[in-house]
């Protein structure tokens, strides 16, 4: 990829967080980085564009808006990794969904209003692929959760 | 609590916000609340630590860090606390957890290793096992992104 430019890279550092809670939230980034309003504006459209920026929004603590969360991995056949990653992603809890080089070879987060209800879709999906060795994997403490990557 | 105009709110934000002038009157109109209130309850949701982070979401293997390995460590239970800190303060750390142990499973403290490339991740948990003195772990490199969104909260439909 090209080396981003100095500029986007300072929009970038500023944006990752406390995005500005004010009438024009381009105009507060735009003082702070002695840019125009307007020129923040297109680069952070640009930026988006490229698929640098995924989103601008909210990321909320689940356990605070009635919700829990936990980390599941699961030990799927080579032939069987299409049906079960359909099948898992299907789940509007199902966030983030990788393959990873392990025997425990897929490794997907999901947030749920209640355990209950997660044990239940795990069982769901289970019956439904086959698949039977789940780790159910609840953060029992959080050391860390970065807000930020320095560019 | 949240109150049903905060699920309204946090329903309006957690998505992709527009690249506008005035992005919160949009939201405000879209939701049917004022601007003022919307910026007021906005703020409400980060001073009690609601929302943990605002803003934007990167494509890291766009913007720089090639590389990410999950890395399952196992640590003496009684130095969880100690060894939990001490990862959690590599820059190249971005999450840092204590995950119970299972059966077959025997792994308690995960980290995510950011790096520019696999080794340059492989170094990194090298240089943490060493600093922590735990040797028993395994890096779990991403191969395949599956799925990657962010949580609907409180959908409408």
């Amino acid at each position: 990829m090209p080396e981003l430019e100095a500029v986007d890279r300072a929009i970038l550092n500023r944006i990752q967080s406390n995005f500005p809670i004010a009438a024009r939230p381009y105009a507060v980034i735009a003082a702070e980085l002695n840019l125009s309003e307007k020129e923040i504006l297109e680069r952070v459209r640009a930026l988006k564009s490229a698929g640098i920026i995924r989103r601008i929004g909210g990321n909320f603590v689940p356990h605070k808006v009635g919700h829990v969360s936990t980390l599941c991995a699961a030990k799927v056949p080579e032939e069987k990794l299409a049906l079960f990653a359909e099948t898992v992603n299907r789940y509007p809890g199902v966030t983030h969904n990788y393959r990873r080089e392990n025997a425990y070879n897929v490794w997907f987060t999901f947030i749920s209003p209640s355990r209950a209800d997660i044990a239940a879709n795990l069982e769901e999906i289970a019956a439904a692929t086959g698949v039977t060795d789940i780790l159910n994997l609840p953060a029992t403490h959080v050391f860390k959760i970065k807000a930020q990557f320095e560019l | 609590m949240l109150t049903e105009i905060e699920k309204r709110v946090i329903a309006s934000i957690q998505g992709d916000m527009p690249i506008v002038e005035q992005p919160y009157r949009e939201i405000a109109h879209a939701i049917g609340i004022r601007e003022e209130e919307l910026l007021a309850v906005l703020q409400s949701l980060v001073d009690r630590g609601i929302m943990r982070r605002f803003g934007a979401t990167l494509r890291h293997q766009r913007s720089g860090f090639d590389a990410n390995a999950m890395t399952a460590w196992q640590v003496d239970e009684a130095r969880i606390e100690e060894v939990g800190a001490l990862m959690a303060a590599f820059p190249q750390v971005s999450h840092c957890y204590r995950r119970d142990p299972k059966p077959t499973w025997p792994y308690n403290l995960y980290t995510m290793i950011h790096g520019t490339s696999e080794a340059d991740c492989i170094a990194t948990a090298r240089e943490m096992a060493a600093k922590a003195g735990v040797s028993t772990y395994e890096l779990l490199f991403s191969k395949e992104e599956l799925k990657k969104t962010s949580m609907t909260y409180f959908p409408t439909d």
